[in-house]
């Protein structure tokens, strides 16, 4: 196990060189930073500029500027965001920790909801039970997040007045007064929004690998050993059908981890996300390039994660 | 006359299905003595596995045990609650399916899963399971047991999964065991193997076996009584020998004419045609469209099984008219 993971982290090293490579030429071609500045300051001098230049290192060759930004990177300098100047890596670390939060409770309470709803589903197969639960799921699959978080925006806050609508903090008189309680109460809603599309999703995989997997031989045998039903199915069963979601949390962890930025963006959250699409807009690129790298590395980590898990899960996955 | 442990009356398992409702088993009686060996012959989709599935009220969905009687030990099994079934399967009765790679489960080790079973009927500590579970793994001859257990089924090669599904069939000494095919999945030499190890296992803890197979080499060798089924519904019942000498059934013996034998150079006779449609089974006996001696009346009554001499049952209404050829004579 221990050199499966060495293994693996070695691996990765490629993998962060190339994407920082390409994400370093893709930004590149994206415009010309001291262009923006022009825009700031139309009054700006020819000098400035060439100082400005220099300063920024836009001077050298490209391959040297790439070389200068990742030795920088791997110091963790990240540079400094070019609106308020503020260092990258100081603005970043607040933000990684309200989407890590964020994402980190709905994929928890995602899997927690989703995997009893999934089993008793492919159980009841064709049940009333099952029917509503499929076609729940299926609108949640089909319906866009951001429609969903505005919807509830609406009910919610402006209508009922519960919760608030907008941010991670700063509505204590809705709730007490209670610095905790606000905390929870601003989660609530995009939690929601995210816990809804990742359920839909898990409930949908988890039901139709449990129909399977019920069918078959091994599961027969067990019922015919006279195990609990219990047993039958959280133990022999569940342990099978919990592959591919494990599978299809590790492909969308890249997405999930950017920030999820519509619902980001709709419940106007402090994270990674709407800062990542903010940046990109006013082409901030010491600033993107950075949220770049560490969605980079929080992907990759995970995926690493992901992949032990699955060895766990599964033992025909050899460890090689 | 030895006592009879199982006895199945009128047994109907039908498949709810949406093409209509598959009449499986329609119908069945027999019955088991203690310490016997019983064959259940028949073509795939005769309804052997289901009867098997059925004694132990697992028949999967949309299957429904719509009718009829199962006996064990003098109890209706179809009386009994699905705990009080939980109870009784893998401890009193224990079911061998056909393939073992599909019937271990692959996330488990075959330790795991033979200590489940054992901890499901007995109330032993872990140590004791653990125990327990090398032991019996070492009385179905799996070499090295007490390091295999902590492996995982697909390490292991097919001769010896099957072995540790016999291992869990039989770790808690249940009194019935169903083996559904147990060796058609297996190579030659293995298959001689484990009917030897099933033989001796059976002497040694005094059980009845069912074995189900369409292999008659296999029945002849492993059975002392047969049951011949076809679609569902019993054509005959007989002592082994007999049924083999003097089969009074035409379904019999096409059965019979259908074994290779390296004794006489001949074609292999096949029965024409396939097992019917079971939602819209043929009217009256089940097998005239395939019968060779069928007439108006077998097209239109339904034959009842009827006892023709001591132990010999036969449900055919031309067995007083026709002389048919046993194994011999072919």
């Amino acid at each position: 196990m221990f050199r499966y993971i060495v293994r693996r982290l070695l691996y990765m090293i490629p993998v962060f060189l190339g994407i920082s490579i390409i994400s370093f030429f893709v930004m590149y071609a994206a415009g010309d930073p001291l262009n923006i500045i022009r825009l700031g300051r139309p009054n700006i001098t020819q000098e400035t500029i060439d100082a400005l230049k220099v300063y920024y290192g836009l001077d050298k060759p490209i391959p040297i500027q790439y070389l200068t930004w990742l030795t920088n990177l791997l110091q963790f300098n990240f540079g400094k965001s070019l609106y308020g100047g503020r260092p990258v890596n100081f603005l970043i670390g607040s933000w990684v920790w309200e989407t890590v939060k964020l994402q980190l409770i709905s994929i928890l309470l995602a899997f927690a909801i989703s995997i009893p709803i999934g089993i008793n589903s492919a159980k009841k197969q064709y049940s009333k039970q099952d029917i509503a639960v499929t076609s729940i799921s299926l609108f949640g699959v089909s319906m866009p997040t951001f429609w969903l978080g505005l919807i509830l925006i609406i009910i919610f806050s402006f209508q009922l007045g519960w919760l608030p609508s907008a941010g991670a903090y700063g509505a204590p008189y809705l709730w007490w007064d209670n610095p905790v309680l606000d905390e929870i109460a601003h989660l609530i809603l995009p939690v929601t929004v995210l816990v809804y599309v990742m359920l839909a999703q898990n409930i949908r995989l988890i039901r139709a690998n449990m129909l399977e997997i019920l069918r078959s031989d091994y599961i027969l045998a067990a019922r015919a050993s006279g195990l609990s039903e219990r047993k039958v199915v959280y133990k022999y069963a569940l342990r099978n059908a919990i592959g591919p979601v494990i599978t299809y949390l590790g492909i969308s962890l890249g997405a999930i981890i950017a920030g999820a930025p519509m619902t980001e963006y709709v419940f106007n959250w402090p994270g990674l996300g709407r800062r990542y699409v903010d940046a990109a807009m006013r082409l901030d690129f010491p600033l993107v390039m950075g949220i770049n790298m560490v969605i980079t590395v929080m992907t990759l980590i995970a995926t690493l994660i992901i992949d032990i898990c699955y060895v766990y899960i599964d033992p025909r996955i050899r460890l090689r | 006359m030895a006592e009879t442990l199982l006895n199945i009356e009128g047994l109907k398992t039908h498949f709810f299905t949406e093409a209509g409702i598959v009449k499986a088993v329609d119908g069945i009686s027999f019955n088991l003595k203690k310490g016997e060996s019983l064959g259940l012959v028949g073509e795939s989709g005769s309804g052997k596995t289901v009867t098997a599935l059925s004694v132990l009220r697992i028949v999967p969905k949309p299957g429904k045990i719509t009718d009829g009687k199962i006996e064990f030990n003098d109890e209706n099994l179809l009386k009994k609650t699905e705990k009080e079934m939980q109870k009784i399967r893998g401890s009193k009765i224990a079911i061998i399916f056909q393939d073992p790679s599909s019937s271990l489960n692959p996330v488990y080790t075959v330790g795991t899963q033979l200590r489940d079973v054992i901890m499901a009927h007995q109330t032993v500590s872990k140590t004791e399971a653990r125990k327990k579970t090398i032991e019996i793994l070492e009385v179905v001859g799996l070499p090295d047991a007490e390091t295999r257990m902590r492996e995982y089924p697909h390490q292991f090669s097919g001769g010896m999964k099957q072995r540790v599904a016999i291992a869990r069939a039989l770790a808690c000494e249940p009194t019935l065991l169903f083996a559904d095919e147990p060796t058609t999945n297996l190579d030659v030499t293995i298959q001689a193997q484990v009917l030897n190890l099933l033989n001796d296992l059976k002497k040694k803890l005094g059980m009845s076996l069912v074995m189900i197979t369409h292999d008659m080499g296999i029945i002849a060798e492993m059975t002392t009584r047969i049951v011949v089924l076809y679609a569902g519904r019993v054509c005959e019942i007989a002592e082994t020998h007999d049924l083999f000498e003097r089969p009074r059934h035409p379904y019999t013996e096409a059965l019979l004419a259908a074994v290779p034998r390296l004794d006489m150079r001949k074609t292999l006779r096949v029965i024409p045609g396939n097992i019917p449609n079971l939602i819209e089974p043929p009217s009256g006996c089940r097998f005239h469209p395939r019968c060779n001696y069928a007439k108006q009346t077998c097209k239109e009554d339904i034959p009842v099984l009827e006892e023709i001499e001591s132990g010999h049952f036969v449900a055919c209404h031309e067995w007083q008219n026709i002389t048919l050829k046993g194994e011999r004579s072919h």
